[in-house]
Parts: structure tokens; C-alpha cells; sequence
């Protein structure tokens, strides 16, 4: 087994014990039974907007707990000094790094498929249509978790977890905001347009991955769509990995 | 061979803005195989910093740091090395058996070996109660007896050990020097900082002293035992200088170099009841050597006196 798996086996079994973790998936227990509610009140379709609702509730539990994890997963050590015994071992720091992250997307990944599976299972229980959209609409969550954890992972390498958790929130808004801006950018024109759409490109377009809407109407995602969707959430998280890498690498310890 | 050597070691600390602080400065540390070797130093000397940068987690010094003749850098070398952090951290959900197992996969022990392994540090260190219990529950005791069990669990061929016996009480400190011996016994070489100078007395053959990131000195404890002064404890006619010690016995103090001649102008008639070395304790030097390079840690009654003295100027 080699040192990135063992450390990730390590930080996959921390992750999913945490409290926080926990925490949230009681949250999102709840806040699902409470989403029939809503569906009772509104005046469309019940069933389509607790189905939105419960998928709607999976990403923003995800991406707290992505937040509230990433943040905590280098710079918390730092603090605390628990790297010190790990790092005092035959670990480079990028070992050390990638380790920490995907023992943390498979924490994630664990909780989104826990997440999704109740979720399901409520909505077939309430009556709700359950098919396979609703599926990629989950797998489509947990990519933008993942950009989620890494974009947080980056933030804490550079500040302290508290501004990290605070600029990893601000990201999620701003990723979400990008996705609304393509329309808008073609009321500007020249240098203006190049810097808009210079700006926007550096933060990860968190639209990408939404697609809970369509699925709740069980409109299908082309399969070439879906592709270039979890391509630029893998390549968004290699990139925000590697500059978390190249920070800690430089960093005093 | 040398297992840790220093050579003209310099690093300084980014401060604000472009201010550096130095903390080493041209450090040169030679930690012979097979000893042990207590690393002494007032708070902020330099004993953490040197730990790191052995450890390899500061980097930036210049001059050459050498582990089992080697220079630092290959991260292969610290298979054979093991350490205790200062007040260690440890994550809390992970149980004992659960993380001495994952920091012995990452110090190469292959599957097989961790049951033996395990079985040896819950023996050595009384840990086989507490082996399914969360690190988070702990003592502060308990996580530096953890602490050493993590060190010591691959056995590695040196021990490195950053203040071993804070938090800990008389009973574990006494187990503490226990295991560190018979890690000794097994071939590993010690190198460990304490404030605590009697147990570097108890446990070390090698001493170093460093103060404000310079090594005053370093060489063997014997050494410096050996220069402890003797003193002579006789009866009848008493020579020149000497201290009644009541009963007709009288007792004269002089350092090594004088005892030929000592002996040789004793009066006629005095006898010889005993000759001994006086035994200088580890701390009274340590200060008195601290003392004589600056002022830090002066005693009350003389720091007051130069802060009147200061007032007046």
C-alpha cells in the first residue's frame, strides 16, 4: 500500500468519525422530513418540489461539511502539530497533501452517497417519481463537493481556518454567481468584456454541476454534457491541489 | 560514525515584513552512534529549531546537517528515526491500535509486523488497556506515554525527544528513563532536550549546551563530572585553609590539578580519612554556564539590583 493510500485510510476513517460530520448528516435527515412540508404548501407539483428540495439539501450539507472539513484538514494540523508525528516519517509533503484530500473526497463521497441513498429512499416512500436522473444529479453533487473540499483545502494553506471557511463560502457564491454571467457578458463589449470574463474564470463555475432542477423534471443530461462537466470539476480540483502542494512545500513547520 | 552532525547549521525565522530572526547561528553538533546525547538549553535557545530542521520540517538553513552520515533531504533516511513532538497532538478519533498501525505502515513496517510491535510499546508503556480507546479521551500523561509508544513502535535507530518527560509524574518519568535505557540496550541512539537536568544526568553519556542559537559547549558527561573539584576530609594537625568540620576533623577542598601537592604538604601527624570527588550537579552548572555568557534568568536579587543600577544611570 503506498504512503498516499495509507494516509488517506487514515484521514477517511478521522473524517466520517468527526462530530461535524455526523453533525450535518442528522441535518440533513431532518431538513429532508422537513421538506414534505413545503411540498404540502406548494401550489406546483408536491412531489417535484421535495424532490428538488431533498437533492437541493444534499448539495448545501455537502458543501458546509466540504467546508467545514477542508478548512480544518492542513491548517488545524499545522496548529495543532499532528503532522509533525506523520511528517517526521518517510512522507513527502505532497504525499502528505494529496493523502490528506482524497481520504476527504472519500469521506464526502461517503456522506453524498449515504445522503442520496435516504434521500431516495424517502422520496419513494412519499411517492414521488424515483429514477435514474435523480442519480447523476447526486454523482453531479459530489463532483462540486470535491471542487468544494479542494477550493477550501487551497484557501487554509494560504490563511487560517476561520478566513479560509469564510473565503471557501464566499467561493461557493461567487462559483455560483459565474454561472448566471455568460448571458450578462454580452452587454459589455472589448476590454471590458475580456476582463469580466478574465475575472470570472478564476473561480470554478459551480453551475456546472448543478443539475438538480432538470433531474426533479427528469430531463436526461447528454452523456458528451456530462463528460465535460466532470472533467472540469477533476481539473479544477488537480489545480487547486497542486497550489495547496506547492504552499505547504515552502511552509515552515 | 556519527548518527547526527551539524556543521556550521545557521537559520533564522521570517519575521514581520522583511525582519529575520536568527536562531541558530553557525551550530556545530556531533551526536556520536550508540549514545545518548541531552541537548540542553534555557527556553528559546534553539533546541526545538535544531529538532526541526533534523526532522525536516523547517527547511532554509545553510551549512550541512547529516544523518547517519548522510545529508538531509532523502526522506528514506527517516525510516530510521523516530520522535516525540513537545506536548504532542495526536487526532482524536482514531483509537491507539488504529494510529500506532498507521504510523508504522507510513515508517515501512509491512502488515505482519504490526501485531508483535504492538504487543512490545502496550508492554513497555502499560497502553494495552487503553488500545481501543480514542486518542481524544487522553490525558495529557496518557498522550505523552503515546507519544514515546508512536517513537519507539518501529524501532528505529535514533530517538529523537523534544522534552520526553513534560506532564509526566514521578512514577512515569521513573518508566519513561526505563524504556528509553533499554531502547538504548537495543542499539538505538538517544538524543533528547529536557529542562529537567537530572534526568539528563540519569540517562546521558553526551551533553550539548546551546544558548541563544550558539553551542557553548559539548562533550562527554564524564568529562565534565570529571572536573568537579575534590575535597579532602582529615583529622589531626589541619594545613592552611581548611573548614572544621567538628570532632577534630577538618575538611579542604582543591581542584584536580592540586591534589599531588595537597597530599604532599600535609603537616606531620595529619591523617588522610577520606578523598572524594565532589559531585557537581548537572543544573548548578548549567546555570552558572548560562549565567556567564548573559543575564537571562538572573537571580531576582541581582536582575533587581541592575534595574536600580539602570534607574540611576
Amino acid at each position: 500500500m503506498s504512503t498516499v493510500t495509507i494516509i488517506a485510510g487514515a484521514t477517511f476513517r478521522e473524517a466520517v468519525r468527526s462530530r461535524a460530520f455526523l453533525g450535518l448528516l442528522g441535518l440533513f435527515a431532518a431538513g429532508t422530513l422537513a421538506s414534505r412540508i413545503v411540498g404540502w404548501v406548494s401550489s406546483t407539483d408536491g412531489n417535484i418540489v421535495t424532490t428538488d428540495l431533498v437533492l437541493s439539501l444534499q448539495s448545501v450539507v455537502g458543501v458546509l461539511v466540504a467546508v467545514a472539513t477542508g478548512t480544518a484538514l492542513v491548517q488545524t494540523e499545522i496548529q495543532n502539530k499532528t503532522l509533525y508525528t506523520v511528517l517526521s516519517r518517510p512522507v513527502e509533503r505532497w504525499q502528505f497533501v494529496v493523502g490528506k484530500f482524497l481520504g476527504l473526497a472519500a469521506g464526502l463521497a461517503a456522506g453524498q452517497g449515504a445522503m442520496l441513498i435516504i434521500g431516495l429512499i424517502y422520496l419513494w416512500a412519499t411517492g414521488a417519481d424515483v429514477h435514474r436522473w435523480l442519480v447523476l444529479a447526486g454523482l453531479m453533487t459530489t463532483v462540486e463537493v470535491l471542487v468544494m473540499a479542494a477550493v477550501s483545502l487551497c484557501w487554509t494553506a494560504l490563511t487560517s481556518p476561520l478566513l479560509a471557511a469564510a473565503l471557501g463560502l464566499a467561493t461557493y457564491a461567487l462559483g455560483h454567481a459565474v454561472a448566471g454571467l455568460p448571458p450578462l457578458l454580452h452587454h459589455l463589449k472589448g476590454a471590458q468584456q475580456v476582463i469580466a470574463g478574465s475575472l470570472a474564470s478564476l473561480v470554478p463555475n459551480l453551475g456546472m454541476f448543478t443539475y438538480r432542477n432538470q433531474a426533479a423534471y427528469a430531463l436526461p443530461l447528454p452523456w458528451d454534457d456530462l463528460a465535460i462537466r466532470l472533467v472540469y470539476g477533476a481539473l479544477w480540483i488537480a489545480l487547486l491541489v497542486g497550489i495547496t502542494i506547492s504552499v505547504i512545500r515552502r511552509k515552515q513547520l | 560514525m556519527n548518527t547526527v552532525e551539524f556543521t556550521n547549521v545557521s537559520f533564522a525565522y521570517r519575521g514581520d515584513w522583511l525582519q529575520k530572526i536568527r536562531a541558530l547561528k553557525q551550530v556545530d553538533l556531533t551526536v556520536p552512534a550508540g549514545c545518548a546525547y541531552g541537548f540542553l538549553g534555557a527556553n528559546g535557545a534553539g533546541k526545538s529549531t535544531s529538532i526541526k530542521l533534523l526532522m525536516g520540517l523547517l527547511h532554509g538553513h545553510s551549512g550541512d546537517i547529516r544523518l547517519f552520515g548522510k545529508l538531509i533531504g532523502k526522506v528514506n533516511l527517516r525510516t530510521r528515526l523516530g520522535f516525540l513532538p513537545e506536548q504532542p497532538y495526536f487526532y482524536d478519533n482514531l483509537d491507539v491500535g488504529e494510529y500506532l498501525a498507521y504510523l508504522g505502515r507510513l515508517s515501512g513496517m509491512t502488515p505482519a509486523e504490526l501485531p508483535a510491535a504492538c504487543d512490545r510499546v502496550y508492554q513497555l508503556l502499560d497502553l494495552g488497556d487503553l488500545r481501543k480507546r480514542q486518542l481524544r479521551s487522553f490525558s495529557k500523561g496518557m498522550r505523552q506515554r503515546f507519544g514515546l509508544a508512536q517513537a519507539i513502535f518501529h524501532k528505529p535507530d535514533l530517538l529523537v525527544l523534544d522534552e520526553p518527560f513534560s506532564g509526566l509524574d514521578p512514577l512515569w518519568r521513573a518508566r519513561f528513563k526505563e524504556v528509553m535505557a533499554l531502547e538504548r540496550q537495543r542499539g538505538a541512539t538517544l538524543f533528547f532536550s529536557s529542562h529537567i537536568l537530572a534526568d539528563v544526568e540519569d540517562l546521558c553519556d553526551h551533553y550539548g549546551v546551546i544558548d541563544h542559537g550558539v553551542v557553548l559547549e559539548q562533550g562527554k558527561l564524564a568529562d565534565l563530572m570529571g572536573q568537579a573539584p575534590l575535597a579532602l576530609i582529615g583529622s589531626g594537625p589541619a594545613p592552611a585553609e581548611v573548614t572544621a568540620v567538628g570532632d577534630g576533623t577538618w575538611r579542604s577542598v582543591f581542584p584536580e590539578a592540586e591534589r599531588a601537592a595537597r597530599l604532599a604538604a600535609l603537616p606531620a601527624g595529619a591523617q588522610v580519612l577520606r578523598l572524594e570527588r565532589q559531585r557537581v550537579a548537572l543544573e548548578d552548572y548549567f546555570v552558572n554556564r548560562i549565567r556567564s555568557v548573559h543575564g537571562a534568568g538572573k537571580r531576582l536579587a541581582d536582575a533587581n539590583e541592575a534595574n536600580e543600577e539602570r534607574a540611576e544611570a
